[in-house]
């Protein structure tokens, strides 16, 4: 009986844990379906009658959500695509042809994401004005590229050294071209590392706020941008635009990472915990 | 003209030379075994022909051209590796079609040559399956298909049977040589096991340490081996080599004492003796006292472990002739001067037998 009480108890505590983590984003969530009094209300309400205008609004009224919406999907979406494919081949070349210093190369890689945010951001705005690149799209997406390509290249080494070379030399000894075999042959073999670098970048851009405000500008501006700038837009805190928009914004990272769970722990220890994947 | 031909052909990994301006030509149509004990250079020959490796030093031509410096999809090859190297995510089918679905050959044709190549190693009810799925010895078989799908002349087999049952083995080595008929290819073969050369080969090349030690006719190896490594090398059990001395044309060696072969200079000899030469207590009162250490009884033969006066000697002979010595009594053993080869102990070449005669 005592032991059964232990097992209660225990996944008792777990759930209160869980459900104090997850309380802001409920918070939030029943925020989105509320009015503007009952969001203030004291004490807070937790019946209520749920309304979806905030979401109307959101659509309707604000004329600029759907461009950051889609400026979030496009930037991220394309910075991590490129950052993935010439990952993989820098990749490819650290791994096979192991040039002289791979190692240190691998940690000057890696330096850049050591240095935070604010601390070169200075540099990199000077030098995107100078090149007239600010608020652009393309320029954007090469930064955030360049952002992304340290880890993806972390990780896609870590899968590209588990994948034995025997397989490259079968495809060139039988007549294929090294496209062939860095394509054909050993692409198929670390999908998963493509996937983990994929999604763990995507997150990193999708969160993304510092740059696109500093170096974005108006028609670059995606959704971290918007809850920055709008929370403020009518003198108090609009918490109905806030609670609407982070609850759409949440939603492509969550189902991300349900679905992808596994890859994001290989993306985070580069691949050298693979587990299942 | 030979099919393939290395001429001073050397190679260096770092600190270690693992082939030292290595000669050898490999006649066309031929069933070459290349044999020799691991890290003897076998496999690093056949990247080099390949075209895995280059060498730092040498020529290797194919069939008279040149090649040494030719890029590996270039020179059409039909290459087995030592490790399978089967793709994990195509279906065994589809990695045996693989040569020729890259040379763009027609669907057809390909399926048609998988399902032959297949059926003939047995590995048709695999070829859905991916290799994940399979045991080591049918991976072992599809990666031997698979380097045999390829349009090429020439062959090369890095140890393929090697951890393979006994029987398929057999069956295997069968195959392959009836295969090397019907080509009309040349076949390049390397392996450890000097049962498996003998058993493969019409040309047997022995290696050793990143050198040419003899090439011969397999039967000729065998029998009357130019090298005192190919004596040791070939043939199971291990051939005995003993330290002797040739004293007033007597070579006294552990024990033994037999005729020293005409003209033979005083001085070392090594002397050479096959185990199924060493006879054991035939002779009453006859020959060098040794003593048994172990006794192996693989079926049709029995193999006893000797000790000569110290020097380890190994006799075989057929089963049911005579029963088994026991472990740790004493016997007499003897050897037939006719069967007693002599080797100059520097050079390690053949020097002759020992003449006809009495011990």
């Amino acid at each position: 009986m005592s032991h059964r009480l232990r097992t209660w108890t225990y996944y008792g505590v777990l759930w209160l844990v869980s459900l104090l983590f997850f309380s802001p984003v409920a918070w939030i969530i029943l925020s989105s379906f509320k009015t503007r009094n009952d969001i203030l209300a004291t004490p807070p309400k937790l019946v209520f009658t749920p309304t979806l205008d905030n979401y109307i609004d959101l659509f309707t009224r604000n004329t600029s959500f759907l461009l950051q919406l889609g400026n979030s999907i496009l930037l991220s979406v394309s910075a991590v695509v490129i950052a993935v494919f010439v990952s993989f081949l820098a990749a490819f070349c650290f791994s096979r042809f192991k040039p002289k210093g791979t190692d240190f190369l691998m940690f000057l890689l890696l330096s850049i994401r050591m240095l935070p945010g604010p601390a070169v951001i200075l540099p990199v705005f000077l030098m995107y004005v100078a090149f007239g690149w600010k608020d652009n799209h393309l320029a954007l997406i090469l930064f955030y590229a360049m952002f992304s390509i340290p880890f993806s290249v972390w990780i896609l080494k870590g899968f590209l050294d588990g994948v034995s070379t025997r397989f490259d030399e079968t495809g060139r000894v039988n007549g294929g071209s090294w496209f062939h075999v860095i394509f054909k042959v050993v692409l198929p073999q670390v999908k998963p590392g493509l996937i983990a670098a994929f999604i763990f970048n995507l997150i990193f851009v999708w969160n993304e706020f510092l740059f696109n405000f500093i170096i974005g500008g108006v028609t670059t501006q995606n959704i971290p941008y918007a809850l920055a700038v709008g929370a403020y837009s009518d003198g108090g805190l609009n918490w109905t635009f806030i609670s609407a928009l982070t609850s759409i914004y949440i939603v492509p990272p969550v189902l991300f990472i349900y679905f992808f769970q596994k890859y994001l722990l290989v993306g985070m220890t580069f691949g050298t915990v693979r587990g299942e994947v | 003209m030979a099919a393939i031909e290395f001429d001073r052909v050397s190679k260096s990994f770092g600190q270690a030379r693992v082939l030292d301006t290595f000669s050898l030509s490999v006649e066309e149509g031929s069933l070459t075994v290349l044999c020799g004990p691991p890290k003897s250079g076998k496999s690093v020959l056949f990247r080099l022909v390949v075209g895995l490796e280059t060498p730092d030093g040498g020529t290797i031509r194919l069939s008279g051209r040149d090649i040494t410096h030719e890029p590996a999809s270039a020179r059409n090859i039909g290459y087995v590796p030592q490790s399978f190297a089967l793709y994990p995510h195509l279906t065994v089918f589809d990695n045996i079609g693989y040569p020729m679905r890259l040379a763009g050959a027609p669907r057809e044709e390909i399926a048609r040559r998988v399902d032959r190549t297949a059926a003939m190693l047995s590995i048709g009810h695999l070829l859905r399956k991916t290799p994940d799925k399979l045991s080591g010895g049918e991976k072992q078989r599809v990666a031997v298909a698979r380097g045999l799908m390829k349009d090429a002349s020439v062959f090369l087999f890095d140890d393929p049977l090697v951890g393979l049952d006994y029987k398929l083995r057999e069956r295997l080595m069968d195959e392959l040589k009836q295969l090397c008929e019907t080509l009309k290819a040349t076949f390049f073969y390397a392996t450890s096991d000097s049962l498996e050369a003998l058993t493969m080969a019409q040309t047997l090349v022995v290696v050793d340490d990143g050198r040419l030690v003899e090439r011969a006719g397999t039967l000729k190896l065998y029998a009357e081996p130019g090298q005192v490594r190919s004596l040791e090398l070939i043939g199971f059990p291990k051939a005995n080599v003993i330290e002797g001395i040739c004293r007033n044309g007597r070579i006294e060696a552990a024990g033994l004492s037999l005729p020293a072969p005409a003209g033979l200079a005083d001085g070392p000899v090594k002397v050479g003796i096959r185990p199924e030469h060493v006879r054991l207590g035939r002779r009453e009162g006859v020959g060098a006292d040794a003593r048994v250490a172990i006794v192996e009884h693989l079926g049709s033969e029995i193999v006893v472990y000797l000790d000569l006066n110290g020097h380890p000697v190994t006799a075989a002979y057929a089963a049911g002739h005579a029963a088994p010595p026991e472990i740790d009594s004493a016997v007499k053993i003897d050897i037939d001067p006719a069967r007693a080869m002599i080797f100059d102990p520097n050079s390690g070449a053949l020097i002759g037998r020992c003449a006809a005669g009495g011990v």
